[in-house]
């Protein structure tokens, strides 16, 4: 227990940063984090929140002074209202960390106009992203409140922040836009990417079509600047617009690996890069397709192609065809231009640069369109590299107006609490609630500064259902990550999530009468799709992995087979339904390890821009169970891996995935897992992480995080 | 090449594949792994924050960049070099070049904050005022005194182990107390940087004073263990003052005293010596002790670039690994 002597005068940060120190026994000292959190409600919070007699005065205040927008709460009587704050309110909702805590009140909470006072509580955002999510349907809106009060399911930030709000930003998550191989689109572009972030949301664009450096601009050669400039201009748009200083814009472009910039665009995040060139905050992320792999396995060069030439002796962008298919073709064709790299030392450079930054981000092209059960090609992802998504490239005339409204693509997102959802009374009525209160948020939005991505999401209804805490779970139910009982797990898991999110989007195609566009040609509408589930059991085999799910109905076969004569009937009212993203702030709030990757420290430091340095312990960890809580420099990247494609083989999107090393290890080590990833099935990798070591004789006394 | 000063022997170049000492290499690798720029850190996402601070506020952190902008002009242009005379091994040598070059770097990055946050008028005033501050200005004085190139070899070690372990905690105190209150986070991140290489550069420096005196006499060690306590007193009293001058007016005075007895120890320890300060003495804020780990840090990569990054080493593939 902690002496009241020792921590007595201590402020809740010092009391947080005691987690990151052990005790004279040699103990993680846990108390301390939760005197911390209730010392921050003591001393800052109860303290600095505007006081209302009833919730008739409170919400009469919130939307008279233009804080709640009234139009949320006119959707109910207020008997009902009554009846849903009492509700959540005796749920006795407490934050298990200092974090959790800290994190809820200086990120999200509605505060006075001068930020200086709290007008909210926890609950009282729960209820107004459920009341503002179920647009007047009281069982909805009773529901919605229950699963994301109780923790099973948490609505992504952009969405749990703005929900209800009067002045808020949008309710979705992150945007992909194309960019083709012309100014209009580069400005429409650049136009569109200071719109998002205005509004929130990170934003992906995709320069692969995008001609080279030195290409020839109306046949007069060595004229075009590449893809740099284009960067660096993206780059200055997004630490331009922010929502009100809330949230910094965010971005990521993505480029095909045969596209002749490619070291350039890799050179910008070198350590020594030259200020004209170095990018500091754009993310990187680079488009692998398969032939790069055979390549580089017969150690052989690889061709990289001018995207110009490319669209002109096909017809299409570059985007638009397979490297993999047309690569012979190409390498014979004399109209294109090429220039050729040796394909392992492409690798070993994309290496030296994760090494160095962290970046780029991958995408294995060719796994990711086989897997795509819709029609149309995916040609990137987004800045967590989570979504994969068709789209289609727009025309524009000479007024920047459009010629062919063609598709972009947003996501929003949302994430189960694997641990709580695994306690829940109702796992099948959990994803479908989960999956309501996503295509709540995709029908309420409309984003007209961009046609393209308004279209899209028209069109699509496209969602993504994430997942977090698998490690907090596993480690709770005394299972190692990565275990063969814990990929089992896994396994078992998203299959049973895939089949209540296919079943309940089925069922909003049902009740809507309508399906999202392009369902007849996908590979629901021929039932192809359901093979892999009718022609075998995705059940659990070892006594363990039953146990964890006893009482609970899994599907069958038989269940398999009857969803897919419902889907071939009645057609899905979401495009996309699942996507795991890394989940940062939402899991601390949630109280769970980050998506489904294992932690990243027993203690976790964390740090961002607008809380500082905070200490995070995993959760369900005490003294004794530290052992089911190797972090994921011990874990390595081949149990990770194995994880991920456990579970990537039920998600129709993509999962973030990041490879975690010691600084010892060396850029031929990254190669071997990026290898391996490719070869179990591996949509796309996320960060690279890195962990140095202290030298020994310099570290810090007695602190957990530290590795020695 | 030291040789060169005492015999008319051969030049010689230095071999790395002999190293007489294993210490130089691990340190040399590790030296230069952490190379860095200050450019890679995005400082500007630190404007917004840098106009919540007062003015007083804003005035003390300036004073206390450009009081560590002088400690490490110093060892760069002095200390370090100083050293290279008395280098046991030609690496010994090399990893000096390296540890003059990055206190460069360090030097160089507080100008990059100047000049990201504060307006030139400010910087300028903050100069002036490290020119006339009497504390500032008795403990570089102190130290260059021992840095004189007829002063005693040993003691040159000491007070460089007393500037890299000691004197520039005073300064990290407060970037490190304000990232524990989310301001300023960029900043304590090249902060960060910073400490990871002076941990290092104190610790290298220390080991080799220890080496090189384990052969000396009883009594001239006795006399050097003296030396380093009674110039750790005197620069003891100087920091407290400077200590009460710059942070008396936040209240922080204590604390910062507290983080000081901490690192006293610490480069009394890098020598080989037994801690000065009692362990109730060095209670530091546990925000602050802790925020000085640079390892397992899970940054958010959206606002800041982290301090975990290193130079990678690069090995080539081989055609086992590409078995598929």
């Amino acid at each position: 227990m902690l002496d009241d002597g020792m921590t007595a005068g201590l402020d809740y940060h010092a009391l947080n940063a005691m987690l990151n120190l052990y005790d004279e026994a040699g103990h993680i000292r846990f108390d301390a984090d939760r005197k911390a959190a209730r010392e921050y409600f003591l001393q800052h919070v109860n303290q600095n929140t505007v006081f209302f007699h009833s919730l008739e005065e409170k919400l009469g205040y919130l939307v008279d002074e233009g804080y709640y927008e009234a139009a949320v709460l006119e959707a109910y009587p207020s008997e009902f209202l009554r009846e849903i704050w009492d509700t959540a309110f005796k749920q006795k909702f407490r934050f298990p960390t200092f974090l959790g805590a800290f994190k809820y009140y200086t990120s999200y909470t509605l505060k006075t106009r001068d930020g200086k006072r709290f007008l909210e509580r926890y609950e009282d955002r729960v209820v107004m992203t459920a009341l503002t999510l179920a647009r007047g349907d009281q069982t909805q809106a009773m529901a919605f409140m229950h699963e994301i009060l109780s923790g099973r399911f948490q609505p992504a930030t952009p969405t749990f922040l703005n929900a209800g709000k009067q002045s808020r930003g949008e309710l979705i998550s992150c945007f992909l836009l194309r960019l083709e191989d012309n100014m209009e689109s580069i400005g429409r572009g650049i136009n569109s990417a200071l719109q998002l972030s205005k509004r929130g949301g990170g934003v992906a664009l995709m320069l692969t079509n995008v001609r080279e450096h030195g290409a020839p601009i109306k046949g007069i050669e060595n004229q075009s600047s590449g893809v740099i400039p284009v960067m660096k201009l993206l780059e200055d748009s997004f630490s331009y617009a922010n929502q009100l200083g809330a949230r910094q814009g965010a971005g990521a472009v993505y480029l095909n690996a045969h596209h002749p910039d490619i070291f350039n665009f890799l050179d910008t995040k070198r350590e020594n890069a030259d200020e004209k060139i170095r990018i500091k905050t754009l993310s990187l992320g680079v488009v692998i397709p398969d032939i790069t792999f055979e390549l580089a396995k017969k150690n052989e060069d690889m061709y990289l192609f001018s995207p110009h030439d490319v669209e002109r002796v096909y017809g299409v962008p570059f985007s638009d065809i397979s490297v993999t298919e047309k690569y012979a073709e190409m390498v014979d064709n004399k109209r294109i231009r090429k220039k050729k790299i040796n394909a392992r030392e492409f690798f070993q450079t994309l290496a030296e640069i994760q090494f160095e930054s962290g970046y780029p981000y991958i995408m294995f092209e060719d796994t990711v369109n086989r897997a795509n059960p819709i029609a149309g090609r995916i040609t990137m992802s987004n800045l967590c590299s989570e979504i994969l998504q068709v789209n289609e490239a727009s025309t524009f005339n000479d007024d920047l107006s459009y010629d062919h409204l063609g598709t972009d693509i947003s996501c929003n997102l949302g994430s189960l609490n694997i641990a709580k959802t695994m306690d829940g009374p109702n796992f099948g009525a959990t994803v479908e609630t989960s999956i309501r209160v996503l295509t709540a948020v995709s029908e309420m939005s409309a984003i007209d500064s961009v046609p393209s991505v308004r279209r899209g999401n028209d069109e699509s209804h496209a969602i993504g259902l994430g997942q977090m805490n698998l490690h907090g779970y596993l480690a709770r139910e005394r299972i190692h990550y990565g275990s063969v009982e814990g990929v089992e797990f896994t396994s078992v898991y998203f299959a049973a999530v895939a089949y209540h999110a296919i079943r309940a989007s089925n069922l909003l195609a049902q009740e809507k009468g309508q399906s999202f566009a392009g369902f007849e040609q996908s590979e629901y509408a021929s039932g192809t799709f359901f093979d892999k589930y009718t022609d075998r059991d995705w059940l659990p085999e070892s006594d363990t992995v039953k146990a964890l799910f006893e009482g609970k109905d899994l599907p069958t076969r038989e269940d398999w087979a009857k969803l897919r004569e419902l889907v071939m009937k009645h057609g899905l009212y979401n495009r996309n339904l699942q996507a795991v993203p890394p989940t940062g702030s939402i899991s601390y709030i949630n109280n769970s390890t980050s998506s489904i990757h294992p932690i990243v420290s027993k203690i976790e430091i964390r740090k961002e821009g607008k809380i500082g340095r905070v200490y995070y312990p995993a959760p369900f960890m005490n003294n004794d169970n530290l052992e089911y809580y190797r972090d994921a420099y011990e874990i390595g990247p081949e149990a990770i891996i194995d994880t991920y494609a456990a579970a990537t083989t039920h998600v129709d999107q993509g999962l973030s995935l990041t490879l975690f090393f010691p600084a010892e290890a060396s850029t031929r080590d990254i190669n071997r897992a990026q290898i391996y990833a490719w070869k179990k099935g591996i949509k796309t990798i996320y960060y690279v992480r890195l962990r140095q070591s202290a030298l020994e004789g310099t570290e810090v006394d007695g602190c957990v995080s530290c590795t020695l | 090449m030291k040789d060169l000063d005492h015999t008319p022997a051969v030049p010689r170049a230095i071999n790395w594949n002999r190293v007489q000492d294993d210490k130089d290499l691990e340190v040399w690798n590790r030296l230069t792994v952490n190379f860095w720029l200050p450019e890679k850190v995005p400082l500007s996402n630190d404007v917004q924050s840098w106009a919540t601070l007062t003015p007083q506020e804003r005035t003390l952190t300036i004073r206390v960049l450009t009081g560590l902008t002088l400690l490490d002009t110093i060892q760069n242009t002095l200390g370090a070099p100083a050293l290279m005379p008395d280098a046991q091994t030609p690496h010994e040598e090399a990893v000096l070049s390296n540890i003059a070059f990055m206190e460069a770097v360090h030097a160089r990055s507080y100008s990059s904050i100047f000049s990201t946050l504060c307006s030139t008028k400010d910087v300028d005033e903050a100069f002036r005022w490290s020119e006339e501050n009497p504390h500032l200005q008795a403990k570089s004085r102190l130290i260059l005194q021992e840095y004189n190139a007829t002063a005693d070899p040993y003691k040159r070690k000491i007070a460089s182990v007393f500037l890299e372990s000691f004197l520039f905690y005073s300064g990290f105190y407060l970037p490190m107390y304000w990232s524990s209150r989310a301001k300023l986070t960029n900043t304590a991140d090249l902060i960060r940087l910073i400490i990871r290489d002076e941990a290092i550069h104190g610790y290298y420096i220390g080991y080799k004073f220890q080496r090189a005196t384990e052969q000396l006499p009883a009594e001239k060690r006795d006399e050097l263990k003296d030396f380093a306590f009674s110039l750790m007193f005197d620069l003891y009293e100087i920091e407290s003052h400077y200590t009460a001058e710059l942070y008396d007016d936040l209240g922080l005075t204590e604390d910062v005293k507290a983080f000081l007895h901490y690192n006293a120890n610490k480069a009394l320890q890098n020598l080989g010596y037994e801690a000065l300060f009692p362990a109730q003495a060095c209670e530091v804020n546990p925000a602050i002790l802790a925020a000085l780990s640079t390892d397992g840090e899970n940054h958010d990569f959206f606002s800041g670039s982290g301090s975990t990054y290193v130079i990678g080493k690069a090995v080539a593939t081989e055609d086992e690994d590409w078995d598929f």
